[in-house]
């Protein structure tokens, strides 16, 4: 099997270009923004209405759904891949350790956009890129809680 | 494959109080001033996110291939010394 040819600027120059709604989320999120950290694949919270917008980006990189579109709103989740591993939330909000609700909309209205070679990347805020880190909740979380105060504190 | 006991020890959920306690503890200066070096490292050397994209997903490449040294420190892609 040869491996897949994933151009990852391209991908999130589609992505841009399709006005899918798609926040990075996770450790991909952090990078852009200047933290050194190592990860394997890439976390998307989608709006529930771009589920058939992204996965055709995706599937210009041969990027395949594990689950119908219909599917991944009821379980709220779902998986792109081939040699590469998209984890897409599809949740209208989530809830984070301690019962606080996530909202996607005000995160969206909140995002800032990073701008990635000739397009740009919908990020968190910080302050909203922590409170996602408290939804996963596992202890790698609380180390990139730690990393994204002192960005935090170095930005102010 | 990850042992499953190292595995339910790297994802296990923390609990809120755990939460509470990184989202208010104080940050040591140490550990302010670490950070914030390696993101000056990385923001120089690397100083737009399409090349911060692209180095990372090269060192991870790296780490993965057999025989090859994990990053020096925990998931930090750290400055050579």
């Amino acid at each position: 099997m040869e491996p897949s040819r994933f151009d990852e600027a391209a991908f999130f120059a589609a992505l841009h270009a399709s006005g899918a709604r798609a926040l990075l989320i996770g450790r991909r999120a952090l990078v852009l923004l200047g933290l050194p950290v190592l990860t394997a694949d890439y976390d998307f919270w989608l709006s529930m209405d771009d589920i058939a917008v992204f996965n055709a980006v995706a599937g210009q990189f041969d990027l395949r759904p594990s689950r119908s579109p219909e599917e991944a709103r009821r379980l709220g989740r779902y998986v792109l891949e081939n040699d590469e591993h998209v984890d897409v939330l599809v949740a209208r909000s989530m809830a984070a350790v301690g019962g606080a609700a996530i909202e996607f909309e005000a995160l969206w209205s909140r995002r800032q956009s990073v701008p990635v070679d000739a397009a740009a990347v919908a990020v968190p805020s910080i302050d909203d890129l922590i409170l996602t880190k408290q939804v996963a909740a596992r202890p790698k979380d609380l180390e990139d809680i730690a990393l994204l105060r002192i960005l935090r504190d170095r930005r102010a | 494959m990850t042992d499953p006991r190292i595995d339910a020890r790297i994802n296990r959920m923390v609990t809120a109080e755990e939460i509470r306690r990184a989202l208010d503890r104080r940050i040591p200066s140490s550990e302010r001033d670490e950070v914030e070096q390696l993101i000056r490292w990385f923001t120089t050397r690397y100083p737009t996110a399409g090349a911060r994209l692209r180095y990372v997903r090269q060192a991870y490449d790296r780490w993965r291939k057999p025989g090859e040294a994990p990053p020096p420190t925990d998931e930090h892609v750290a400055p050579p010394r």
